[in-house]
């Protein structure tokens, strides 16, 4: 469904030097760079998938959904969407995608949002019975069906964000893509869109690429990782193997009894050989550990610290992510 | 775009535009009421300081009447959208969001265009019946049914106009940070060369051919002139075929615009 050879893009940032003598030789002449925003991308996304475009700010996700929308033409590669060239902006594909982006609204402000959906039926040609099956469809799973009337600006944020995302499907796209849909979100409104979304693709089957911020939207809805940084695409694989590349670490935590724990200076001296130290006591340590190890270092505890209760944690996906970002900065090999 | 489609673009528009009632009221009041009081005290002063009973061959009744017409008229060729919402989009970003219709964003805009300006036809209806109200018989005199006929024709066209006019202006947007001066420089050299700050008749004889052959006559004295009888006939069809030739002269030199700029257009950040 969406294929990408080698796409990149490299924007022209214009540069000012500090100081009113800057400012003053700026009114002459501006210079400008060249500012890489994503490095020859190569990858391809199938249809039902949701593949999740994690990286920090400034990475190039939202610029590489947007050359993949079509909203932005590419400095060099080719990339097919559904078998069209995203940047020509054919009707025909452009009536098969949406895009959803968490900053930037569609519907209009002023209006209620049932207007808007009419409008959106006749922008995008959906005859009027197919319209108003999927506006129940859609209005229904997001339990917005009581606020079609309302005008937009009178909504929650949370309720704008299920508004645009009804608006965003409402025309039946085979290809979503969704730029941090939960930007801002109180978690229970987090958590309505993930399961609308999933519930979603599970019904439709399109080809979701989705990025976000928030970890759990990646956990939850993603099966696939793909890892940008500085405009390089530096993971692309399954979401379960980011955890062998990082290194597959585990947490010991001990929650200790209040009698017999050692000073702390003692206590510190007798974790630091295990692992790396997460957390020093008096009431708790945490240690983070090769998997290989978690035997061997739980054992320890247990014979020379007054253990009350011990777990043992698999880490974070996002720290995993943010591990593996920072090893791939250091040059280390995956 | 489908004429269903366009029209329903223009009538969200005209209902948006409407939805702040007490905005819409104020500022027609009061422009309304500032405009005629600004016409009747300099026109008399500038008579009175020259002497002369008329100027560019108007009288006082004419010039505070064409003063009140051309300041109608002029809000609607220009509406309330354009007046550099389509640059601040492009500058934010939000023209990202008409990327992904299948749809053309120069013909959305327009029908956008249009549906604002309902609240500027309601204006020109409702405070052109108060004039002829307070004026009596000198308040409507050449105007004809016919006259009014050509008006709406003349009025459509030079809307057209003005659309295509800044439209290559606003794509500026695509390499400057702001295009606000420009905005403001294109409103003022029309306003004066198109005869919106003073009728176009006290200007020299000898740069009366410039005038009618440029571009901005056609957004605010033509239509004034064909609504109060001075222009008809093959004048009228003379005047439109000159608006009509810039509109595609601009159009043309829009698209170019649009092309380049098109293919630099960065959605508003990284």
């Amino acid at each position: 469904m969406i294929e990408v050879r080698g796409l990149a893009k490299t924007f022209r940032v214009a540069v000012k030097e500090p100081g009113l003598k800057g400012s003053l030789k700026a009114l002459v002449r501006r210079r400008s760079v060249a500012r890489h925003a994503v490095l020859p991308t190569t990858f391809r996304v199938e249809e039902g998938e949701i593949v999740g475009l994690v990286g920090p700010n400034g990475a190039g996700k939202t610029t590489l959904v947007k050359m993949l929308a079509g909203i932005v033409h590419p400095s060099a590669g080719d990339a097919s969407v559904l078998g069209y060239r995203p940047w020509e902006r054919k009707d025909a594909f452009r009536r098969q995608i949406a895009l959803l982006m968490g900053q930037k609204a569609q519907l209009w402000w002023d209006l209620p949002a049932s207007d808007g959906f009419a409008l959106l039926r006749d922008i995008y040609g959906v005859p009027r019975a197919l319209h108003a099956a999927r506006l129940d469809e859609l209005s229904s799973l997001l339990e917005v069906g009581g606020l079609l009337d309302t005008p937009v600006r009178r909504l929650s944020l949370g309720e704008r964000m299920k508004m645009e995302l009804v608006a965003a499907l409402l025309h039946g796209p085979k290809v979503v893509f969704l730029d941090e849909p939960t930007i801002g979100l109180d978690l229970s409104a987090q958590r309505a869109v993930r399961e609308f979304l999933l519930r979603y693709r599970e019904r439709h089957r399109p080809a979701m690429v989705l990025t976000s911020h928030y970890m759990e939207d990646i956990e939850r809805l993603c099966s696939r990782l793909l890892l940008l940084r500085e405009g390089q695409l530096i993971y692309d694989g399954p979401l379960a193997r980011v955890a062998e590349q990082a290194g597959d670490l585990k947490v010991v935590r001990a929650h200790l009894k209040p009698e017999g724990v050692p000073a702390p200076e003692a206590l510190r001296a007798l974790l630091a050989p295990l692992g790396e130290v997460l957390e020093g006591g008096p009431a708790q340590v945490a240690v983070r550990v090769p998997r290989t190890r978690v035997a061997e270092v739980a054992s320890r505890l247990l014979q020379v610290l007054p253990v009350a209760d011990l777990a043992i944690e698999a880490e974070e996906i996002g720290t995993l992510i943010e591990r593996l970002l920072a090893r791939r900065q250091e040059g280390a090999a995956p | 775009m489908r004429p269903a489609l366009f029209l329903h673009v223009a009538s969200m528009s005209a209902r948006r535009s409407l939805s702040y009632r007490a905005d819409f009221w104020i500022q027609a009041v009061l422009t309304f009421a500032a405009e005629l009081g600004l016409a009747w005290f300099l026109w008399a002063g500038m008579l009175a300081a020259s002497g002369a009973p008329t100027l560019g061959g108007m009288g006082f009744e004419e010039l505070v009447r064409y003063a009140v017409l051309v300041a109608l008229v002029g809000k609607v060729v220009r509406g309330t959208e354009l007046e550099g919402a389509i640059a601040q989009e492009i500058y934010e970003g939000g023209l990202s969001r008409y990327r992904v219709y299948p749809v053309s964003f120069f013909a959305f805009k327009y029908a956008q265009h249009l549906g604002s300006l309902l609240p500027s036809v309601a204006q020109l209806l409702v405070f052109g019946a108060a004039w002829v109200l307070l004026r009596g018989e000198a308040g409507l005199e050449g105007i004809t049914p016919a006259t009014a006929a050509g008006c709406v024709l003349a009025l459509a066209v030079g809307n057209l106009l003005q659309f295509t006019l800044a439209w290559p202006i606003q794509g500026v947007a695509f390499w400057a940070e702001n295009v606000w001066s420009l905005m403001v420089a294109l409103r003022f050299v029309g306003s004066l060369l198109g005869g919106a700050l003073l009728p176009l008749g006290v200007w020299p004889e000898a740069l009366r051919p410039v005038l009618e052959a440029l571009p901005f006559r056609y957004l605010y004295a033509f239509p004034v002139e064909v609504l109060t009888g001075h222009v008809g006939g093959a004048a009228l069809v003379q005047g439109l075929c000159v608006a009509l030739g810039w509109t595609a002269l601009l159009g043309w030199a829009g698209a170019a615009v649009w092309r380049r700029g098109d293919r630099i257009y960065s959605g508003a950040g990284m």
